[in-house]
């Protein structure tokens, strides 16, 4: 079994490195692409090209690009994103504070949507072409259609101005009160939840009534074993696999979804973060949250590939 | 095909809606009934006669704000999906015939798109490369083409791989003969469901960027900026954010009924193909060995 599971990982990390390396070289690229530099924070527009040269090259931004890359990624692999041009803060403790504002939210908002995910789509799919299948088939439709931030408006409108029973907007961190911790995270992760909701629901019921039709399934109902048995032992371990492989590509969409939901419930995250420092030009800053969700994403995929190489039988058996 | 999907009522009403949004987007500026632009002193006011959505807290005509900014949703969602089939779906079909290098650096390629959020990455890109719209859902349809690139294949593969193919191939037929006789017709139906799907995305995506205010300039009136506008003034106006909600759900609901619909006429296996396992997340190698 561990053995198995070291080689998933292995294959994964090895599917991930050129995607790591591609996705981080396309980030250092768009300073160049973007023709921003850090003298316009420091000299305005009105600069002479000699004092934008110096401050360049104070930056170090009139060496090769390459060099400049190899630089940069030096730093990258060591935990360093460099400086902000706006204010000369180190990004990395910038982005550390927006980051658990984030995860907080995201985190929160993926344990919502596997637990209501899994649970309709299970339930669909035992009690399916039943009323109980239509009337989640129904439900999950019109989940999947009401964009993060239109549910984010609506939670505000009823829950936090209507009723009062949240705050409508900031952040409260975890320890400072899991109580306000909670009541801040609540509605965004909500917000933030029904497109994997949804998306869940509905992978997990195909592949589960895809499973329940399979020989094995059949001969394991003959065979006179529990229905609950049946469910555990054959139908989800065979049918949970597009379901994990599609909460795997959601993640990017949680991360990203943070930019607008963060904007809704004026929370200090990565999102707002991203928005204000890419509207104020500062690409170090940009690059940096960039890098962070890149390795997010890459992070929850591995994690995703190994329990889909340790949970389904056909994968652990190398199909 | 058409023809099929208008056979269901699905097709239909999903077809009735979108064109009445491209009708609204062609000629919605000419009827609107105020100039979008134009401040009065009835701020936050309540529907009426006079304003039929009522007013922001500008005093601007909601309704003409919103009939002006579906130009400005169409065209985008038109964008991202152009780009995202020319991006997608041409290199999906090729990466079948094109060679195992092409393929190998295709599918790298669409491995790193895919892990990338395209949100965060389309904020970053409007703002570092020239704040607008075209921009952003030019870098969005990038993002969202590994999609296409993913069904196409998938649908090149199955036809490839079948015994009329083979025939056909054993028989001499040239790769572009075989591309343009036989797969075509069998990747067009895929692709066509996944290009309604990606219509949905690219509304939202405009709706979430506009409402950000990122691509626009403040007074340019959007789908996305009259809701925001009406967020401020929730306690004075608890219902003014529904006229703009309810247009962008109807909007995406319609494009995710009309892949529904075109999903069913054409006789697409279900989800499956297009949410087949992909090679991201876990090994479909062997699958496609």
């Amino acid at each position: 079994m561990l053995r198995r599971t070291l080689a998933a990982l292995g294959r994964s990390v090895a599917l991930f490195v050129p995607v790591f390396l591609v996705a981080t070289f396309v980030t250092f690229a768009l300073r160049s692409l973007s023709g921003l530099s850090p003298a316009h924070f420091q000299l305005g527009e009105s600069a002479t090209p000699e004092a934008v040269g110096r401050i360049e090259h104070q930056w170090g931004l009139d060496r090769p690009f390459l060099a400049q890359y190899a630089s940069w990624f030096h730093d990258l692999l060591t935990g360093h994103l460099g400086t902000s041009w706006f204010n000369g803060a180190d990004i990395s403790a910038l982005l550390a504070d927006g980051a658990i504002v984030s995860l907080s939210v995201a985190g929160f908002a993926l344990v919502i949507g596997v637990v209501f995910g899994s649970g309709l789509g299970i339930l669909a799919a035992v009690r399916r072409t039943t009323w109980v299948d239509r009337a989640i088939t129904g439900v999950t439709t019109v989940l999947s259609v009401m964009p993060s931030f239109v549910v984010g408006i609506l939670l505000v409108g009823v829950f936090a101005v209507g009723l009062r029973w949240f705050p409508s907007a900031g952040f409260v961190p975890a320890d400072r009160g899991l109580g306000p911790w909670l009541a801040h995270i609540t509605l965004p992760a909500i917000a933030l939840s029904f497109d994997t909701i949804a998306d869940l629901a509905r992978q997990l019921r195909a592949g589960l009534v895809a499973a329940y039709r399979e020989n094995y399934v059949t001969g394991a109902v003959v065979r006179g074993l529990s229905p609950r048995r049946v469910f555990f032992r054959h139908v989800l371990r065979n049918g949970i696999g597009p379901a994990l492989a599609v909460l795997g590509l959601k993640f990017p969409n949680l991360l990203g979804g943070a930019v607008v939901t963060e904007a809704i419930f004026g929370m200090p995250g990565f999102g707002q973060f991203a928005a204000a420092s890419a509207q104020r030009g500062d690409v170090p800053a940009v690059q940096g949250v960039l890098v962070v969700s890149i390795v997010l994403v890459v992070v929850f995929n591995l994690i995703v590939n190994v329990l889909l190489a340790r949970v389904t039988p056909a994968a652990a058996r190398g199909v | 095909m058409l023809r099929r999907v208008l056979g269901l009522g699905a097709g239909r009403v999903a077809l009735g809606v979108l064109l009445t949004v491209v009708l609204l987007a062609i000629f919605g500026p000419l009827v609107a009934p105020q100039d979008p632009l134009a401040t009065s002193t009835d701020l936050l006011a309540a529907p009426s006669a006079h304003h039929w959505l009522g007013t922001d807290y500008l005093g601007r005509d909601v309704l003409s704000r919103l009939l002006a900014g579906s130009r400005l949703s169409v065209l985008g969602a038109v964008e991202v999906v152009a780009m995202a089939l020319v991006v997608g779906a041409v290199p999906g079909v090729l990466s079948v015939y094109l060679g195992r290098a092409f393929e190998w650096v295709t599918l790298r390629l669409v491995d790193t798109l895919i892990a990338l959020p395209f949100l965060v990455f389309a904020v970053a890109v409007t703002a570092l490369l020239g704040n607008g719209i075209p921009q952003a859902m030019f870098v969005v349809g990038l993002l969202v083409s590994p999609l296409f690139y993913r069904v196409a294949r998938a649908a090149t593969l199955a036809v490839a791989r079948s015994p009329y193919v083979e025939a056909a191939v054993i028989a001499g037929a040239s790769v572009a003969w075989i591309v343009r006789k036989h797969v075509w017709g069998k990747v067009l139906p895929p692709i066509a469901v996944a290009l309604a799907q990606t219509t949905g995305v690219g509304f939202v995506v405009v709706a979430s960027l506009t409402f950000l205010g990122i691509g626009v300039r403040p007074p340019a009136p959007t789908w996305g900026g009259v809701l925001a506008a009406d967020l401020g003034f929730l306690s004075y106006q608890p219902y003014a954010p529904l006229a703009p909600i309810v247009l962008i759900m109807a909007t995406v609901w319609a494009c995710n009924l009309l892949a529904d619909a075109l999903r069913d006429a054409s006789g697409v296996a279900g989800r499956a193909l297009v949410l087949r396992r992909p090679r991201f997340s876990g090994g479909s190698r062997v699958k496609e060995a």
